[in-house]
């Protein structure tokens, strides 16, 4: 068994009553990772990562941990910690007795226990905090208790279940940051939950995206972006303007609409019928390029948003496309455009992906 | 802009009328409605009267029930001279503590359970578990009684504990389990992700985080065991009597001002005692109230 | 790699048990004791008094086991009857009686208590669940022909020398709604606390004035929690003995003093049991009407 894999999911199922919560999963996430579980609710992220924890038994599949099946161990045989989504602090225990909790249980001595509780406040920024009862800190900060707390045993993963959900957006970005920080440093293997895909673009080194208990697509942030596997992953991270059409030597002629040229990275049949999908900010507006594929549409509204505007134009009856230009200092207002005009637009032939 | 102004105009009349019409009508609201305050200060009237009787009559320097004849210990005096009674009073205590370690222990492990099995005998328990609170004691009093008759048991102080305890676990087991309920299961598997068993998971943090509940409702079936009287009137034997028993023969038996100054000391006693149990989770920085009455 | 990891290998694996499944053990083991202590004392004893109805006794006035339905048979008799009758009617208007004290109660505290709300509310509930039979005895003293409260009417021309409450009906109903009042004081209050007062005011601009809002919002809203008191009152109101012995006089007893007479004075316990099994059979009637009340209520809401 090669344990450079941290974890390693394998043929991973979890059934409840006759639906399948995960259905045969088969993961492996590289050691000093940040690996994200992306998907909306109720896609098995969430029961992947307890599998993963030791709270929910898999149907069927094991459990990897660093090469040792760890499948039939309960929790607290786990190299791995939690970061739960409600903190699940123990509001009876001071902040250091919280974070001191799996040493005690480890039966770490007294002045090393101690050591390691303050270096970890410390990188939590919260020293000054360890007397302190959980129930008096603000949500930012018990949830870098639950951080130091799962931290301080070093685990070999760290698994976080949305840690970053219950907090306002502002908090949220700070923390995402300070996260990807921290692990960077500490250097463990983090399984992050989310379904926030911002989220998971700005912290990951890898991200799985789920569906209905299966996996999509796993790859880097750029990968599952740009270069999306199917329909749903397309969709799903980011806004993307899917049109459905039948492939032909190269082009897809639209259900509605014109034949557009497109980059092809499989190879699929003629005649085959596909989805292909433009991202909103890579469709041009003006100065095109030789090669690109031109079209003409009517605008019928115009959204602006501080830094962005959107515009969505309409190429053939309910065949609109949402068109995102950067507000820039060169760009002045009176040059946008307004409802009802004209417009030609165009994008490069490999922005325009086929979906199979 | 302009297609969107004419629909704005037109509710502006329908609207006056009716904001006239509500403030009209708030303010005869708004003005206290004696009559309900009325019925609810002859409520409070009569609800303590009798209270208020028994302690005032506890002091009476007479015998009467029904003159004043001024104040005195006598009766009180007369209570810390009876034997009986007060050796009534040592036996209502040992039951009623027996009675309360007995039905915490076994009504908190209940509740646990109860709330996170979900296999068929924890649905069953829970049928069993309301059995008590839906008859009324005298049913359960004869019950018992014939149970130890049956089992060739002679009555004692032993029965009325063992009884005790067996109405006691419902109460316990009602009031913790709205609050077992409540807590969060993610912080029993936080303490397992952090190298606890599942048995010391539930010692560690589960337990600590009941306790205010637990002390309370400790509190409260104490109170309700030292009270009771229809149960320990089936099951008790002859000699000792708890002290409740011992006062429904002497009320029955007519007046002993003895029994007013007993009576007094108990509801003071029972009184301070639930008052108590609500207020032990402030003592914790929760939310305490009366929910640990009605366990909900 | 990625060849050995065939899904159809992990498949035929047979299913394992796993943490969750010893986690779901050891809350059966939690509730063991509790339950099994239930079984043996409680459903045991219940069982037991079902099965002696069918008993005997001997010579002496011991119960001994058998089949015999004399017992059952007795209860026809018109001085049972009668009794189970009176019992009934006296529940039955006592819940009725703590209907129409507690709902003004509960009204006055959850809408017009402001922060005093709680303080009131416990200043009822916190007696309430200090021993019964010291208030009971008490309330007995207050309600006796020369106590504060016949006095007090007597003052004010509402009875004469020869009115008297205790060994009457109306005296053990007393003691009944004295007793138990609070039972239908908690379900109401918590019903009407939770009703949005935002209701209220809406019910006024729908119907106008404020007795339409109450009959068609407030009575409504409230209904479960008047249920629900009826039968916490009904249930012990049923089966009390103490009001009757100590408010009432030989014509106005209960059937719980006759089940106590039974087991003490008479000496007569199938016959005892028999009785009891009957008041069981009373409540189960009322439990389940009650049952059936709510589940169309859940009904209802669902649609």
């Amino acid at each position: 068994m090669d344990a450079s894999f941290a974890v390693r999911l394998d043929g991973v199922s979890k059934r409840f009553a006759d639906t399948y919560a995960v259905h045969d999963l088969n993961l492996d996430i590289e050691s000093g990772r940040f690996f994200s579980l992306l998907g909306p609710s109720g896609c098995g992220k969430t029961t992947t990562l307890r599998m993963i924890g030791g709270f929910t038994d898999p149907t069927e599949g094991s459990v990897i941990l660093a090469g040792e099946d760890v499948t039939v161990l309960p929790p607290d045989r786990r190299n791995v910690n939690t970061v739960f989504q409600s903190y699940a602090l123990f509001d009876h225990l001071s902040v250091a007795d919280n974070v001191a909790f799996g040493l005690k249980r480890k039966g770490v001595d007294k002045t090393e226990m101690r050591r390691r509780v303050g270096e970890m406040l410390e990188l939590v920024q919260l020293d000054g905090f360890a007397a302190r009862k959980p129930r008096t800190l603000s949500g930012g900060q018990r949830q870098r208790v639950a951080l130091a707390r799962a931290l301080v045993n070093r685990p070999a993963v760290l698994l976080l279940d949305e840690p970053l959900a219950a907090l306002d957006l502002k908090l949220r970005r700070q923390m995402q940051v300070e996260l990807k920080q921290i692990q960077r440093e500490v250097g463990i293997t983090f399984v992050f939950v989310t379904h926030d895909q911002d989220e998971a673009l700005t912290m990951s080194d890898r991200i799985c995206v789920m569906n209905e208990g299966r996996v999509e697509q796993v790859g880097t942030p750029e990968d599952v972006y740009e270069h999306p596997a199917g329909r749903f992953v397309a969709s799903f991270m980011g806004t993307s303007n899917l049109m459905s059409g039948t492939y032909r030597g190269g082009e897809v002629t639209l259900d509605q609409g014109p034949a557009l040229p497109v980059g092809a990275r499989t190879a699929i049949a003629d005649g085959t019928a596909v989805s292909v999908s433009v991202r909103p900010e890579k469709v041009w507006l003006s100065d095109f390029e030789p090669g690109m594929s031109v079209l003409r549409g009517v605008i019928r509204e115009t959204v602006y948003s501080g830094p962005t505007t959107t515009y969505l134009i309409e190429l053939a009856p309910g065949v609109t496309l949402s068109v995102l230009e950067q507000n820039t200092a060169r760009a002045r207002m009176e040059d946008r455009w307004s409802g009802g005009e004209t417009v030609e637009f165009g994008w490069r032939p490999e922005h325009c992906l086929v979906l199979a | 802009m302009t297609q969107l102004s004419p629909p704005t105009t037109t509710p502006a009349p329908a609207s006056e009328r009716p904001v006239r019409r509500t403030r009209a009508r708030r303010g005869r609201a708004d003005r206290k409605p004696r009559v309900l305050i009325a019925v609810t200060a002859l409520f409070f009237a009569l609800l303590y009267l009798p209270i208020g009787v028994v302690t005032l009559f506890s002091f009476n320097s007479q015998k009467s029930l029904t003159v004043f004849s001024g104040f005195s210990l006598r009766w009180y005096r007369a209570f810390v001279h009876d034997d009986v009674l007060i050796s009534s009073l040592g036996t209502s205590l040992r039951i009623s503590l027996v009675a309360t370690a007995g039905s915490i222990v076994l009504g908190v492990a209940l509740a646990l359970g109860l709330v996170r099995s979900r296999t068929r005998l924890g649905s069953l328990a829970g049928l069993i578990m309301l059995v008590p609170l839906i008859t009324p004691e005298i049913v359960t009093g004869v019950a018992s009684m014939l149970l130890y008759k049956g089992l060739g048991v002679t009555l004692s102080t032993g029965t009325v504990m063992v009884s005790e305890i067996t109405f006691s676990i419902s109460y316990v087991t009602v009031i913790l389990r709205s609050r077992v309920a409540a807590l969060n299961p993610e912080v029993e598997e936080a303490a397992m992700d952090l190298g606890a068993t599942r048995w010391q998971a539930v010692r560690l943090v589960t337990l600590p985080a009941l306790l205010p509940a637990v002390l309370a409702s400790a509190v409260l079936i104490f109170a309700l065991v030292f009270d009771d009287f229809v149960l320990a009137y089936f099951t008790t034997g002859v000699d000792p009597q708890p002290l409740s028993v011992r006062i429904y023969s002497a009320i029955r038996f007519g007046v002993q001002p003895t029994i007013n100054a007993v009576g007094t000391l108990m509801l003071a006693g029972s009184i301070g005692l639930i008052a108590l149990a609500l207020f032990i989770p402030r003592l914790f920085g929760r939310r305490g109230g009366l929910d640990i009455l009605s366990g909900s | 790699m990625a060849l050995l990891r065939h899904p159809s290998r992990s498949r035929s694996r047979s299913r394992r048990r796993g943490p969750d499944a010893s986690g779901a053990r050891i809350w059966s083991w939690f509730m063991l004791p509790g339950t099994l202590w239930m079984t043996g004392f409680l459903i045991a004893s219940l069982v037991l008094v079902a099965v002696l109805t069918v008993g005997t006794t001997d010579e002496l006035g011991n119960p001994r086991f058998g089949f015999d339905l004399s017992s059952i048979r007795a209860l026809a008799d018109p001085a049972y009857t009668e009794v189970l009758a009176r019992s009934l009617g006296y529940a039955l208007l006592t819940c009725v009686i703590c209907l129409v004290i507690a709902y003004p109660v509960a009204y006055t505290i959850a809408l017009y208590g402001g922060r005093w709300k709680h303080a009131l509310i416990a200043a009822i509930v916190v007696p309430f669940f200090a021993n019964y039979l010291v208030r009971m005895y008490g309330w007995s003293v207050v309600l006796s022909d020369d106590g504060p409260l016949l006095r007090a009417l007597r003052g004010v021309g509402l009875a004469d020398a020869n009115t008297k409450i205790l060994n009457t009906g109306v005296g053990v109903i007393a003691g009944l709604v004295y007793g138990f009042v609070v039972f239908m004081i908690i379900p109401l209050y918590a019903a009407l606390e939770r009703l949005d007062v935002s209701l209220i005011e809406a019910g006024r601009d729908l119907y106008g004035g404020p007795v339409r809002t109450f009959l068609f919002v407030t009575l409504p809203a409230t209904r479960q929690g008047a249920a629900a008191g009826l039968v916490l009152v009904f249930l012990p109101a049923m089966g009390d003995f103490v009001s009757a012995q100590l408010m009432g006089g030989p014509d106005q007893i209960m059937i719980g003093n006759l089940i106590q007479d039974k087991f003490f004075q008479g000496q007569n316990w199938p016959l005892g049991s028999a009785l009891t099994m009957l008041l069981m059979l009373v409540l189960l009637v009322g439990m389940l009407g009650y049952l059936r009340r709510t589940r169309k209520d859940e009904a209802e809401a669902r649609r």
